[in-house]
């Protein structure tokens, strides 16, 4: 340790502090404009100097390391001076144009050269001339501004490893921008934005729209991937001007992606709902919530009386914890139903079910620290910078800087793959024989008979999987002192996926990773409460707590929290919800903020059979085609607009809150459930999300808010009380609620957001006995001159609602068939050009993008613009995995035509 | 009028010339240098190219590239006057040979002539104070030059390109 003494408080620091960091902890504070907390420092903006008192130095505080004894003084006259000069010389460059500069307000330099009374230079000014770059459709660079500090250089580079942007020129003609002249092309996460000091870099989003103190601040939660950012939504007059983030707030420590920080202008379009519609002799005619509430209830009420499982529902993943708890409270107390699904259907629930079965919860045993500590990931079947940037920015940070061993298994590059230590680049299909052949080596430890010698054969031959890169993964999967599995939506959306993911978990077990602190698997939730959403049983098998909804004795534990009998009947998700319609037994139908039309191919039957319903009740922020069928269309309020609690990747529990005003009559889904419960004449007599929040503590307290750091980033917590558990499955014991022994306040207790080890290692001992599946590849090897094409999450935009996004448009207004770059080029096809795919099922026209990315058997579409046109390429008859009953539409042989259909 | 004739570069090309240089990160000024050399200028591919091989950033790429002044973003003329001003030679009048230059072939320094032939480029110091006021084409160097003799070197270079074109 050494010790330091700045402006005479005396510090203790390790040696390996720097002087800056070292004030930090005397609490003094010394102005910066190059220094990043998260990134190396450069030390050329000048601006920190301090003075060393024995030897009169002037150093710069950010660079130098501290020294035993070493006296510093951060604001003595020299100092003063040295600043002053040095801010002169940069106003020297720098135009006064602060009236008009989107930054003027809280810009670092203004209030430095206010503070140091830089008035009027001794030099003579030189102002720069520079044309504004403002070809980028999202930022602007304005090089006369710019103090060249490079933070905007470094934070690209260090932080998001995208290297867009660069210094250009020498001397003093050097500006900052994106090479050859060119249109930025990038991430678009606007770090750069949000680090520079000056005006330089602004966005034409919010340009001249706003002053920075006219705005209102509110921390939030972004609810578009699981990550759980936190991020300052700022607004004037109750409406959002604009997304920042702040430097090591949240588990995001202050970087926040594009569609967080640029995705928010959907939430106030005229497309969006304003009102509650009512279907009038084929027409939906515009009504109000008085008028159409009653209706509706007697309409529900004479299904719910024909018997139990008559009201179908689907919830989608992205709503909060309190919308998820009322929605299965609403169907199972209310409508006597357990017909109700979730989005996570579509994909997550492939893991999810394995996940529950094995450890007895959805929380991960590793968050994004743990990956900064691993020695070896492997990461299968995910882009985790689309899927959920913030952690793949941990992931390039574990292999960049902390020299992770990462290996990739996906067939096409993922922005991760060239910091990998090997991309096994499979070919598509062979994901589920990998996966098998893989865990077998593993937990035979290497003694594989013959029938599975033969299978690795196949996989060496046929999948493009090299044999020496192999043996190195599993010889580093077994020598790992720590390592970590992570897996996504591009592994949950295969075929087989449920089975590769009990493969999986039995490999983690076998490589001692569910026992040990540190390794472990981390699945990606696809969206941002996937895990909560299940957590709260808004699927037909949990209740809330994941207790399973048809036994009896889980179901006795809910009938006694909320006091009621539970009659609903056995229940089913989306395959049993569909046959259920088709044959009758289910007549309405509640969506929440899902439309199944929209995911199934045009030719399926889903239209025709949800059209025999007699009641379909839509809760959603824009048209689309199950709105256009539905009877009752009630304007849903977005996340932006009510307060709620979602579960990130990592299993915080992180609160987003109102920040603008509800648009026009629309309000929370748990709102709109509880006004119908009313109406029908048997309330469920919630009145806050606050109030639905403590019921949910109340009964499952393990879902406490929970942060990183320890501390709520998220404002108070209000009242809500945290309850000791009294069983070991977490449930506490409702009539113990009440005795003052078993409260205790928030603060004293932080709530573990990780699964708890030994309760899951016992678990999992148990579950490992189930036998491992044997899976072949499937079959979706392409012939010649074919291909297969898949779909995959685009990283500019969340899911079909930022489609709706004006300024999420202009960055991604179309969904690009990404082709091979090669074979583009042999087979003459140009950037932007149309051409058609076909498959035995149906066609259609794509525009292409040709790319280094892809392989030369794949073609890869953005899930989020396939609408029922692309999925006509998909088979009409929809298949529904036996096991989880997930269906699968993520990939088929197609093949490739240079005409076009209309 | 013949229009600026772009290289087209080929990644197979490009890969070669960073082999010659075992694809070292560090050699990349040599690389850009011998990418100059074959293309007369290093032409907007061949930058994205050499930073795939060398695995650099294409921002990085620009950075090197415009900070040293000796690369040339577009393609230059067959001939480029490279008109010394150094001290020495502006002492001698190199001023002269500039003007000239520009009133003969039309064009102001840094510019190519219409038909790519004339590339005109006041360079500092070429080492050669002694032949001041010199200029170097080609690689050879032309020393105490007037303006007419810069005429009539112009006019050479013109016939030798023109006899390149015939038919043999």
């Amino acid at each position: 340790m050494a010790k330091v003494t700045v402006n005479g408080i005396e510090v203790e620091v390790d040696p390996s502090y720097t002087i800056l960091k070292a004030a930090e902890k005397a609490g003094v504070s010394i102005p910066t404009f190059c220094y990043h907390p998260r990134m190396d420092p450069a030390g050329s903006c000048r601006i920190c100097a301090v003075e060393l008192e024995d030897s009169k130095r002037v150093v710069m505080s950010c660079v130098t390391p501290v020294a035993d004894g070493m006296k510093v003084l951060t604001e003595s006259p020299k100092i003063h001076d040295a600043r002053k000069t040095n801010l002169e010389l940069l106003l020297l460059h720098h135009p006064l144009d602060c009236p008009v500069c989107d930054c003027g307000g809280e810009c670092p330099l203004q209030n430095m050269s206010f503070a140091y009374g830089a008035t009027e230079s001794r030099f003579e000014s030189h102002r720069n001339d520079e044309q504004e770059d403002l070809k980028s459709d999202v930022l602007i660079f304005n090089a006369n501004r710019c103090i060249l500090c490079g933070k905007c250089v470094r934070i690209c580079d260090e932080i998001q490893d995208v290297h867009a942007i660069g210094f250009i020129n020498r001397g003093f003609d050097t500006i900052i921008g994106p090479p050859l002249g060119k249109k930025l092309d990038c991430e678009f996460c606007g770090d750069c934005l949000e680090v520079c000091p000056t005006g330089a870099i602004t966005d034409h989003f919010v340009r001249y729209k706003f002053r920075p103190w006219q705005l209102e601040q509110h921390q939030t939660t972004c609810t578009n991937c699981s990550s759980g950012c936190q991020m300052h939504v700022e607004t004037e007059n109750e409406s959002i001007v604009r997304v920042t983030s702040k430097e090591g707030l949240g588990p995001n420590e202050g970087s926040i992606c594009v569609v967080g920080r640029f995705g928010f202008n959907h939430v106030q379009t005229p497309q969006r709902f304003d009102t509650p519609y009512m279907r009038i002799e084929h027409r939906l005619v515009p009504s109000s919530w008085e008028e159409l509430l009653p209706e509706l209830a007697n309409r529900l009420n004479a299904i719910r009386r024909k018997g139990t499982d008559r009201v179908a529902g689907l919830i989608s993943s992205r709503v909060s914890l309190e919308d998820a708890y009322v929605f299965q409270s609403f169907f199972r107390r209310v409508l006597r139903s357990n017909m109700i699904d979730t989005g996570a259907r579509y994909g997550f629930m492939n893991a999810a079910i394995p996940l529950v079965e094995a450890t007895g919860t959805l929380r991960p045993l590793v968050d994004h620290e743990d990956l900064l500590k691993a020695k070896v990931i492997l990461l299968i079947g995910t882009d985790p910078v689309a899927e959920s940037n913030i952690t793949g920015l941990f992931l390039k940070r574990a292999a960049r800087k902390n020299r992770a061993k990462l290996y990739v298994v996906d067939s096409e590059a993922i922005t991760l793959s060239n910091r990998a230590s090997d991309h096994i680049r499979i070919n598509p299909g062979g994901e589920s024989l990998f996966v098998s052949v893989l865990t077998e080596e593993i937990v035979s430890g290497g003694n594989l008979s013959d029938e599975w010698l033969t299978r690795k054969e196949e996989l060496f031959k046929n999948w493009n999987v090299d044999p020496g890169v192999y043996q190195r993964l599993v010889n580093d999967l077994k020598t790992a002192e720590t390592g970590i599995l992570v897996t996504g939506r591009k592994m949950f959306r295969n075929e087989n996926a449920s089975l590769s993911m009990v493969n999986l978990m039995k490999m983690t077990g076998a490589l001692g990773w569910i026992e040990k602190e540190g390794c472990g698997i981390l699945p990606i939730p696809e969206t941002a409460n996937d895990l909560g959403v299940l957590m709260m049983g808004a699927t037909y098998e949990w209740l809330p707590g994941l207790l399973d909804a048809r036994n009896e004795t889980s179901r006795k534990k809910w009938e006694n929290a909320w006091g009621t009998s539970l009659s609903y009947g056995s229940g089913g998700g989306l395959n049993q919800i569909l046959q259920g319609i088709e044959e009758g037994k289910i007549n309405a139908l509640i969506t929440m903020g899902e439309n199944p039309i929209g995911h199934f191919p045009a030719g399926s039957k889903v239209r025709e059979i949800l059209g025999k319903l007699d009641l379909i009740v839509s809760l959603d922020m824009f048209q689309n085609e199950l709105v256009d069928m539905a009877h009752f269309v009630l304007p849903a309020s977005s996340s932006f607009e009510r307060t709620g609690h979602f579960v990130s990747v990592e299993g915080f529990v992180q609160k987003s809150v109102q920040t603008m005003a509800h648009w026009g009559e629309s309000l929370p889904d748990w709102e709109i459930l509880e006004k119908t419960s009313l109406a029908m004449g048997n309330p469920m007599g919630y009145e806050s999300s606050e109030g639905i929040m403590k019921e949910i503590l109340r009964f499952l307290p393990d879902l406490s808010p929970s942060t990183r750091n320890g501390e709520h980033f998220v404002g108070g917590t209000g009242d809500i009380h945290l309850v000791k558990p009294v069983d070991s499955t977490g449930f506490s014991n409702p009539s113990h609620v009440n005795e003052p022994g078993n409260i205790s306040r928030l603060s004293f207790e932080m709530p573990p957001h990780k699964a708890n080890r030994n309760s899951v290692s016992a678990r999992f001992s148990e579950w490992n006995g189930k036998t491992q599946p044997v899976l072949d590849a499937v079959s979706v090897i392409p012939g010649e001159g074919e291909f297969v094409f898949s779909m995959t999450k685009s990283l500019f935009h969340s899911g079909k609602m930022t489609l709706q996004d004006p300024n999420l448009k202009k960055i991604q207004p179309e969904g690009k068939l990404r082709i091979n770059r090669q074979t583009a080029r042999k087979r003459k096809i140009k950037k932007g050009e149309k051409i058609t795919l076909s498959s035995i099922h149906g066609r259609c026209s794509f525009v292409v993008e040709p790319s280094p990315m892809v392989s030369e058997f794949e073609l890869v579409f953005p899930e989020h613009f396939a609408d029922s046109q692309v999925l006509a390429l998909f088979p009409s008859e929809i298949a529904f995995s036996p096991e989880t009953g997930t269906p699968t539409t993520h990939r088929i042989r197609v093949s490739l035509s240079t005409e076009t259909v209309s | 009028m013949a229009e600026v004739k772009y290289a087209e570069v080929t990644y197979e090309d490009i890969e070669e010339i960073c082999e010659e240089f075992s694809n070292r990160e560090g050699a990349v000024v040599q690389i850009l240098q011998k990418v100059q050399e074959k293309y007369g200028y290093v032409p907007a591919d061949a930058l994205e190219f050499v930073g795939e091989v060398l695995e650099i950033p294409k921002s990085k790429m620009y950075g090197v590239l415009t900070f040293y002044s000796q690369f040339y973003q577009e393609p230059r003329g067959k001939f480029v006057l490279k008109v010394c001003v150094g001290t020495a030679c502006h002492v001698r009048g190199a001023g002269l040979l500039v003007d000239k230059i520009k009133e003969e072939l039309h064009i102001e320094p840094g510019e190519n002539t219409e038909d790519m032939l004339f590339t005109l480029e006041p360079v500092a110091c070429l080492g050669s104070c002694a032949l001041a006021p010199m200029a170097m084409v080609q690689g050879t160097a032309y020393g105490k030059l007037s303006a007419d003799k810069m005429v009539s070197l112009i006019r050479q270079f013109e016939e030798e390109a023109e006899k390149e074109q015939e038919p043999v």
